[in-house]
């Protein structure tokens, strides 16, 4: 068999125009900014679903609100996606473009489906929106073929990332699908124990966050179109929903760290200056579930909503950290990423910068008008 | 050569580049034209206070969000993902190219993405001033947003000094290269000009009043003419920008000088319907006019960026990548190491389907013998005094690949016409395919033009060696369909007269 050491490109002739430590922080806070709204299309859309589904009055005005407030979700986090996907191209590409290419038509196929699962939330949303509380069929049936079509966009994803990260399984699966040498892009990885336990531990994760936005909209969005009854039930959901969370991510972390991690990453990650990394990332979940309940006794229920979106936006971070540093440790023995050569464009990062801090200042003027509007 | 290919067949995988590219960029043009103009006329109606006009910006404010918030951006990223899979090499060069300027037109997109939907949300709850400042801010967020992505497209036409003058390859080079200002100008006319089209055919349908759709029609009718001026202006300027393969590819080709002169007629047709339609008779706006009118729109634009893609040969970016995925500065080792040896994905199927070819396995040197090309049989010569010094080397042993049977050297023509050749044609049928461009040649006129690739100048150089030239052309003879019956019936007595010669 061939050895995939063969299969990594090692010298890149122009150096990374950033340094390794700016990609692998705009890379974990991307992909974190990008988490927050895709747990809630990922999880929440369909929580939201059979919430409208179920009897409960409140849950089914959640539901409302929620499928209401998709199509911007969807947008901003489509949008906050394209950083963590510049600096993984950017970085990793030698393991990327490979990974991607042997699954192409699966992955092509994450915009395939992402294009009518967007106009599916369009179509439900537009339709509580116009009042209905009965929505026609087609529109019913565009939100959960939207929720199916997310989450199996979130197994393409984990897919194609698990198989960036196993490099040891691309021969395997490149020789099988084939033709004189060249990819079908007809693979998938199903066959990595990481695959699954990696899902699971996302969709957990996504109903956390899913609870702590329950929360934060009572308070925030929904205070004066609902009574406390309402923020009473929001709170209590809340609980067991990322309760429920808890428990699956709990279980899918075991799996997946003691389950499928080989004995040199247990080693690395379990031992020396990466120890507090991956206790606080086992540990994160629980925090954010104790500070849900911890804090919903607090009479400034603004400030507590805000610090358990806050804490949510931390767990989902830590998370992201870790995977960055467990995927720098698996692909280590084909290339350290980290000790790739740098020539830093100095100019362009700073023009970039100061972008960035202008156009959350524009951001932040917008959403000032929007709250002035509001109150 | 570090990434497999995509095998599509038929078609080519670059070839998904073009369907997504070409329906994202007929929408995000109207995302840049259609803010300005939802600014402009949002802010016009507001100072004038015209209640149904407003009532009908909101409405297109909200067809608008539609089809560039969803369609446009997901297509946009949709090249993203088709770009890294169909061409890796020169997806990751631009990437380390232009990094920063991705990054900072992904700031102004997040900037378009609020602004739009406060602007359209907010509508009627936003003091008039704000709400007139969020339109043009997202106006001017998505039109900065062009301008970063033509700077980017522009580099892979021309990339002026970039490649070739020590020192000049840096960013602000790349960006400012001598195709961005032509396209900046041509780009910013055709998101003027398309989106008029698209209001036009909106308003049409929408726009019931007919007050109301003869004021919509007289009011864009100006910026639709601009725009048609200022796509012809930085047409010509990006005709004079051309490099000169570039140049000669567009007169050369007979489909290309056919489209060139198509999108002319396109132009002054749909200019003159402005005119005389929205300009001189407002009244005119009807759902068939404005349907007719966009169409027309919309070809010109597509033939356009066709035109754009197509004459970049043999660079996918110029200068920097060629169209099959190798770097001008491989091609010469590739010549010497040969092919399947550069690659690390051909030399690793090599190396797992054909080991004896490699000089880990020992094989004597004096194993290997030449292959007659033309009957397939060893020759009495025994190996070469070059075959005998290249067994001794690492890798590949390009002598050795013609030592294999020939099956295995159909098999690995086949390798190397895929990771070769097929980034731009299909093998016997479909895209630009090599068979029937092939039909009829003789073996040793197909062994030249596969040696002598870049005689076209629109082609790639041949990168790999004597030996493997051999092998794809085994593997061509056997796509290359016989000369079309009854074609020479004219010439019969002088190619029989060949034949009894050769023989």
């Amino acid at each position: 068999m061939i050895d995939p050491r063969m299969l990594v490109e090692h010298g890149q002739a122009v150096g990374l125009p950033a340094p390794v430590w700016f990609i692998q922080f705009f890379k974990a806070l991307g992909f974190t900014l990008h988490a927050v709204p895709m747990n809630l299309w990922y999880a929440g859309l369909l929580v939201a679903l059979l919430l409208r589904w179920g009897q409960s009055d409140h849950g089914r005005l959640f539901g409302s609100r929620l499928l209401r407030q998709m199509p911007v979700i969807v947008a901003l986090g489509v949008n906050l996606g394209v950083v963590p996907l510049l600096f993984i191209q950017l970085a990793y590409a030698m393991f990327f473009y490979p990974a991607t290419i042997l699954m192409a038509w699966f992955w092509i196929a994450i915009i395939a489906l992402l294009i009518p699962a967007y106009y599916g939330v369009y179509a439900y949303a537009w339709g509580i929106r116009n009042g209905a509380d009965r929505l026609p069929t087609w529109r019913t049936a565009a939100g959960w073929i939207a929720a199916l079509f997310f989450i199996v966009i979130g197994f393409t994803f984990a897919n194609g990332l698990s198989l960036m990260d196993h490099v040891g399984r691309w021969p395997k699966l490149w020789l099988a699908h084939q033709h004189a040498g060249a990819a079908l892009g007809t693979a998938l990885n199903v066959g990595d124990p990481t695959l699954w336990p990696r899902w699971l531990l996302m969709f957990g994760l996504a109903l956390g966050t899913t609870a702590a936005w329950v929360v934060f909209d009572a308070e925030w969005f929904a205070r004066r179109a609902t009574d406390p009854s309402y923020r009473r039930w929001a709170w209590g959901f809340a609980r067991k929903l990322y309760a429920l969370s808890l428990i699956w991510t709990a279980a899918a972390g075991v799996w997946y760290v003691f389950g499928t991690w080989s004995s040199e990453l247990r080693d690395t990650m379990f031992h020396g200056p990466l120890l507090p990394l991956t206790l606080a990332t086992a540990l994160a979940p629980g925090l954010g579930c104790t500070l849900l309940i911890a804090v919903g006794w607090m009479p400034a229920k603004r400030l507590a909503t805000a610090a358990v979106l806050l804490g949510q936006f931390g767990v989902l971070g830590i998370n992201a950290v870790s995977r960055q540093v467990v995927q720098n440790v698996n692909l280590k023995p084909y290339l350290d990423v980290l000790a790739q050569p740098t020539d830093v464009q100095w100019g362009p990062l700073v023009m970039f910068l100061v972008t960035f801090v202008i156009g959350l200042l524009v951001v932040a003027w917008m959403i000032a008008q929007v709250r002035k509007c509001d109150a | 050569m570090q990434y497999p290919w995509w095998y599509v067949p038929h078609l080519t995988a670059p070839m998904l580049i073009a369907v997504i590219s070409v329906v994202h960029v007929l929408v995000s043009h109207y995302a840049v034209g259609g803010g300005l103009f939802l600014a402009v006329e949002t802010a016009h109606a507001h100072k004038t206070g015209d209640r149904p006009y407003l009532d009908y910006l909101r409405g297109h404010a909200r067809f608008f969000i539609l089809l560039t918030v969803v369609f446009g951006a997901i297509t946009g990223v949709g090249i993203w993902w088709t770009i890294g899979l169909t061409s890796p090499l020169a997806t990751e060069t631009l990437i380390r190219t232009f990094v920063f300027g991705w990054a900072t037109e992904w700031v102004f997109f997040v900037v378009e993405i609020v602004s739009a939907f406060i602007f359209l949300y907010y509508w009627d709850r936003l003091p008039t001033r704000t709400h007139t400042i969020v339109g043009w801010i997202y106006a001017i967020a998505a039109y900065i947003s062009l301008v970063l992505i033509t700077g980017i497209t522009a580099f892979m036409l021309n990339s002026g000094t970039w490649a070739t003058r020590p020192g000049d390859d840096t960013f602000w080079m790349a960006f400012f290269n001598p195709q961005f200002l032509p396209q900046t100008v041509a780009r910013t006319g055709g998101a003027l000009l398309l989106s008029s089209l698209y209001v036009y055919l909106h308003a049409s349908f929408f726009a019931r009043d007919e007050r109301l759709r003869n004021m919509i029609a007289a009011r864009s009718a100006r910026p639709a003419l601009l725009g048609a001026i200022l796509i012809t202006a930085g047409g010509i300027a990006w005709y004079c920008q051309l490099p000169p393969s570039a140049a000669a590819t567009l007169q050369s080709a007979a489909v290309l000088n056919l489209l060139t002169a198509l999108i002319f007629a396109l132009t002054i047709i749909v200019f003159f319907l402005i005119y005389v339609g929205p300009y001189r008779n407002p009244g005119w706006l009807s759902p068939g006019f404005a349907g007719s009118l966009c169409l027309f729109g919309i070809a010109a634009f597509s033939t356009g960026e066709f035109i754009r893609e197509s004459i970049r040969k043999p660079f996918v970016v110029h200068n920097v990548v060629l169209g099959n995925q190798i770097a001008p500065t491989e091609v010469l080792t590739l010549k010497k190491s040969g092919f399947l040896q550069g690659g690390l994905w051909t030399r690793a199927f090599v190396k797992e389907h054909y080991p004896d070819v490699f000089s880990d396995r020992a094989i004597p040197p004096w194993h290997i013998v030449k292959m007659n090309p033309d009957t397939q049989r060893r020759d009495a010569a025994g190996p070469s005094p070059m075959a005998a010094r290249n067994a001794l080397a690492a890798g590949i042993q390009n002598e050795r690949l013609l030592a294999l049977p020939y099956k295995d050297r159909l098999k690995l023509g086949n390798v190397l016409f895929l990771h070769h050749c097929n980034d731009c044609h299909a093998a016997d049928i479909g895209y630009s395919a090599v068979g029937p461009l092939l039909q009829g040649r003789p073996r040793d006129q197909v062994l030249a033009r596969v040696e002598r690739l870049d005689d076209n100048y629109f082609m790639p150089p041949w990168s790999g060696s004597h030996e493997e030239a051999i092998l794809i052309t085994d593997y061509l003879m056997t796509i290359n369909p016989a000369r079309p019956v009854g074609v020479r019936h004219f010439m019969k007595e002088q190619d029989q007269s060949r034949e009894e010669d050769t023989e």
